[in-house]
């Protein structure tokens, strides 16, 4: 396990500042303890998040014996791009700038790997544009997973109910379809 | 008979070489009374591996620039220039300014992105609703021509009305209407 490099850093960055606004700052100040920050850190190929004093700790373990620790943002392609993966949700979802709420029955759909279509829309955020990322809850409050914009917010409100609004990218059911490859190395 | 001489000749000389030999044992010997000289050396070709041999001649050596290689061909390809007297290896980002540094651009960039695309999104829209307007009064304007066109031809017909004939004349076109249509009838039975 090791600490990211600068490229790595700005590519990790980019891709969470799709999701996230100004507010993503946050995610490497807070803490209680001034002396124990948030770091990330590479492990494999895997993006890891988590304190500080737990990294430090992890130095006792082999590295092949480490599976993982802190939560897992998403790993690196061999092309060197970033891809999130759906555990990461609970880490953007606080800090997302665009939100998309569907509903209810809209939320079976989308959690079994569908895109969001316009019937299946509650609310989203003003001003969304093209192509941006969002976060998708439901009705509740509750994030079910992440994905693309399709069309902007004006554009979506003219559009027929089986338009596709959000490209998925990542939802809560791959915890149960990708339980196998989620977690391995 | 030419062949016969010839066949004896070698005989002959062979019997003389016999002879001649022994001047050669000779010469042998006197050979060995001029060995009072000192004995002949073998002069053996030096062995590739001698060490004076081995000893690098100092040979010109041609920088690469001096040879003049297509880039290609050079160890390192075009664009990639080791920085001398630089450590080796990655450059890992773990202090707080850091990261916050590299937040803070990548945010600024998206935000650029993303203001610009709203910008965008905006123009296209302004562009759509002047486009919509414009159609719609195209379409208000022919709309108003047809009516116009059928009020004309209203207008029209009722002046025809009032030159030719007063109201009562107008109500009298409705019994030609009825006999008209009677006739249609009278014509449908025509054949009876």
């Amino acid at each position: 396990m090791r600490q990211l490099t600068e490229q790595e850093t700005k590519t990790l960055f980019e891709k969470l500042a799709n999701y996230t606004g100004r507010s993503l700052n946050n995610l490497i100040t807070t803490s209680e303890d001034p002396n124990d920050r948030y770091v990330f850190r590479l492990h494999g190929n895997r993006v890891y998040y988590m304190r500080m004093s737990l990294a430090n700790l992890s130095t006792a373990i082999p590295r092949t014996n480490l599976l993982s620790l802190g939560t897992c943002i998403g790993k690196f392609t061999k092309s060197g791009q970033f891809r999130m993966h759906i555990t990461a949700l609970d880490v953007i979802a606080p800090h997302a700038r665009y939100k998309v709420w569907i509903k209810p029955n809209g939320e079976m759909p989308f959690m079994y790997g569908g895109n969001i279509v316009r019937a299946h829309l509650q609310k989203f955020s003003e001003d969304l544009p093209e192509h941006a990322g969002v976060v998708v809850l439901n009705s509740n409050d509750t994030p079910l997973g992440f994905g693309i914009s399709a069309r902007s917010s004006q554009e979506a409100r003219k559009l027929d109910p089986t338009a596709v609004i959000v490209f998925r990218q990542g939802d809560i059911g791959e915890y149960l379809r990708e339980e196998d490859t989620l977690f391995t190395t | 008979m030419a062949a016969k001489p010839g066949s004896a000749k070698p005989k002959a000389s062979g019997s003389k070489d016999s002879n001649k030999s022994k001047p050669i044992s000779s010469a042998s010997k006197v050979s060995k009374k001029g060995g009072k000289r000192p004995p002949p050396q073998e002069v053996k070709a030096k062995a590739r591996t001698e060490s004076t041999l081995l000893k690098k001649t100092k040979k010109r050596e041609y920088t690469e620039a001096e040879l003049d290689l297509p880039k290609l061909n050079a160890i390192t390809p075009v664009g990639v220039v080791k920085p001398k007297g630089k450590k080796k290896g990655k450059v890992f980002v773990d202090d707080d300014e850091g990261m916050a540094t590299i937040l803070a651009m990548v945010n600024a960039e998206k935000e650029g992105q993303i203001e610009s695309k709203l910008q965008r999104a905006r123009q296209l829209e302004e562009i759509r609703e002047a486009k919509k307007k414009e159609t719609e009064a195209r379409q208000a304007k022919k709309k108003n021509k047809l009516e116009e066109a059928k009020d004309s031809i209203r207008q029209k017909r009722k002046r025809k009305g009032d030159s030719s004939q007063d109201k009562a004349d107008t109500a009298a076109a409705k019994p030609n209407e009825s006999s008209a249509k009677s006739k249609g009838k009278r014509k449908s039975v025509s054949f009876a």
